[in-house]
């Protein structure tokens, strides 16, 4: 009996996740890569591995990009039609099922509307309105046809990944990572923030959501194992002649600037490609239909500001959320029924 | 057997080496907001804003794809991008660097100038 | 080994982990990582003086892996192994020259080893010398928490009569 005195006590010990290393700096790497800065750390993994990195954004830079003349959506833009590599058509077909998912708030059609406003060549303008009617004749998810690795456009459709490009590459950077073995990773992959594991010692990241209206921080998310993307109006944008500000989120459906209410949104979950998605879904969506449509999937977290200073944040992440601005912001979440 | 007294003496010794070590090491390292300035992924410049006295500025070029310069303004406790010629000119419009918040990036000189040990958060979602 | 010394060892060994686990309950004395009394080491320091170099070593083996296993991580385990064995190696030279009313200097010598021992795991995991800078405060920290659970140890040899042979 007396020998099982140490089980017996071991199992009355409940858990607990401390530990006591100390984090050091791990290995990093920074590269320019798909028209962003990229940072990848990577703690306990073998000499070179965020420098890898580097290659597979490369990769997805070369396939992807709507604005290199050799990348193979140039090529369906330019062909109307062709046939793309296995991870070009996994990616449409997954764009696809989202742009569908969300009734057209995401399209990955929109490309000549983003175009005719000047922000992929930084030339800013105001299309005028015909202009833009014209073009949007064009803009139809549904008219992408994906027959096997084939891709068919209707004629004078342009596509541009651009929405899920950098998120999709994030989770194949962190695929690669945890297949290495590596239990703490983080990605900044211009903004897009991806994390494999925990922190080295073992808590989770803390990510600060930019303030879409200042330099400061909205809040502090702490995350594991999950992606954090923030689509806002104050990423990319410009001013009018009136005075009007004209930011690169585009709603597929009016052509113009989404202009629903918020002027940012953070998604989380531990698909990359999803928050990337969603992040400009939800956006163009609005707040009342971006709950709504929230609580229609659930496999996501999302906190949302609007332009009159509201932050609404997903009830889950009430424990995983720090609100940052309390003086700027008024806080509340968001229930799930 | 050594007496316990020369124990005592020999720790207190070592105690004392110790402490006078770890200030020395711990006082030269400071607890300033650093700033580290990369070209293309390589460090090129380290500040200590907490240590900066005066005003200053420095040039910063650039001779890969789209050459060009940009020049850096330096005060206390402070950093921006005075002045660029790139055609965006995003990284002068993002102003002073400050705490927390996100790296000054200019693209198209691959230049970055950001806080080397961010205050508490790993990274910021934009 | 008999039945009576495999449950004083087991004892032991549970009393050396339940400090532990309650040690890692209470908040840090000082906010650096590393830094801690290392409170089950009192058990360790008896058991070199009581048991002997091999029933020692078992019982930190026992300890090192029930503790990561209760309550901590892979990485940890790593960090404790190192720190631990090295404890064991420095501390079974240090009885040697040390008499019944010196345990205290072998116990500070084991917890500078126990420093030593996971500093440079820590370099070699996460490949940086940079952390070196804090070496002499942390070995500094090891010498006072050394100090206090090497005389708790003293007195408990003193009292304690559990695994004589």
């Amino acid at each position: 009996m007396k020998r099982y005195i140490l089980f017996l006590l071991a199992a009355l010990i409940s858990l607990s996740g401390c530990s006591t290393l100390s984090s050091g700096d791990g290995e990093s790497a920074e590269f320019f890569a798909m028209d962003t800065v990229m940072t990848v750390r990577v703690w306990g993994a073998a000499e070179g591995t965020a420098a890898s990195m580097q290659a597979l954004a490369r990769d997805a830079e070369v396939r992807l990009s709507a604005t290199d003349p050799g990348s193979e959506i140039s090529h369906l833009n330019a062909n109307g039609s062709g046939v793309v590599s296995e991870e070009t058509a996994l990616l449409l077909r997954k764009a696809l099922e989202l742009c569908a998912d969300t009734d057209g708030s995401l399209d990955i059609s929109v490309y000549p509307i983003v175009k005719s406003w000047g922000f992929t060549t930084g030339e800013h303008r105001v299309p005028p309105d015909g202009e833009l009617s014209v073009l949007l004749e064009n803009v139809d998810y549904t008219r992408i046809q994906l027959d096997g690795n084939t891709v068919t456009l209707a004629p004078g459709m342009e596509i541009d990944l651009g929405s899920v490009a950098k998120g999709r590459t994030g989770d194949m950077m962190a695929d690669a990572l945890r297949q290495a073995g590596v239990m703490s990773a983080l990605l900044d992959l211009g903004g897009n923030i991806q994390t494999v594991g925990s922190r080295p010692d073992g808590s989770p990241w803390r990510i600060a959501i930019k303030d879409p209206g200042g330099s400061g921080t909205l809040g502090v998310l702490e995350t594991s194992d999950a992606a954090v993307v923030t689509s806002g109006g104050y990423e990319r944008y410009f001013t009018g002649d009136d005075g009007t500000v004209y930011w690169h989120i585009m709603d597929p459906s009016t052509g113009s600037p989404a202009r629903s209410g918020l002027i940012s949104v953070t998604v989380t979950a531990g698909d990359g490609m999803l928050c990337d998605a969603m992040s400009t879904a939800l956006f163009v969506m609005g707040k009342e239909k971006a709950v709504d449509y929230w609580r229609s999937r659930g496999d996501f977290d999302m906190i949302l500001v609007t332009a009159d200073s509201e932050v609404f944040y997903t009830a889950p992440l009430m424990e995983r959320f720090t609100p940052g601005a309390v003086d700027k912001y008024t806080y509340r979440v968001i229930d799930d029924d | 057997m050594i007496k316990t007294r020369t124990w005592i003496f020999i720790t207190a010794v070592c105690a004392a080496l110790l402490a006078v070590l770890s200030a020395a090491l711990l006082s030269s390292r400071g607890e300033g907001t650093v700033v580290e300035i990369l070209q293309d992924g390589t460090v090129i410049e380290e500040i200590d804003l907490s240590r900066v006295t005066s005003r200053y500025s420095f040039t910063v070029t650039w001779g890969g794809k789209e050459p060009g310069s940009n020049t850096i303004l330096v005060q206390p406790g402070a950093i921006c991008v005075s002045d660029a010629d790139c055609p965006d000119r995003i990284c002068v419009s993002q102003g002073w660097l400050t705490n927390q918040a996100a790296p000054v990036v200019c693209m198209p000189h691959r230049l970055i100038i950001r806080l080397k040990s961010p205050s508490g958060v790993d990274a910021v979602s934009q | 080994m008999n039945v009576k010394r495999l449950a004083e060892m087991a004892l032991l060994t549970a009393v050396a982990l339940i400090i532990f686990i309650i040690e890692l309950r209470i908040p840090a004395l000082v906010p650096i990582p590393g830094v801690k009394l290392g409170l089950a080491n009192i058990i360790t320091v008896y058991a070199i003086f009581r048991l002997g170099p091999r029933d020692t070593l078992l019982i930190l083996i026992a300890r090192i892996l029930l503790g990561a296993a209760f309550a901590g991580s892979v990485m940890s385990l790593l960090f404790s192994a190192a720190g631990g064995l090295l404890c064991w190696l420095v501390m079974l030279f240090m009885r040697r020259i040390v008499t019944q009313k010196q345990i205290w200097v072998c116990s500070i010598a084991g917890a500078a080893a126990h420093n030593t021992g996971q500093m440079l795991v820590t370099a070699a995991v996460y490949r940086t010398v940079g952390l070196f800078i804090y070496f002499p405060a942390l070995l500094l920290a090891g010498i006072a928490a050394g100090l206090f659970t090497g005389i708790c140890a003293q007195l408990l040899v003193g009292r304690l009569r559990l695994g004589e042979r």
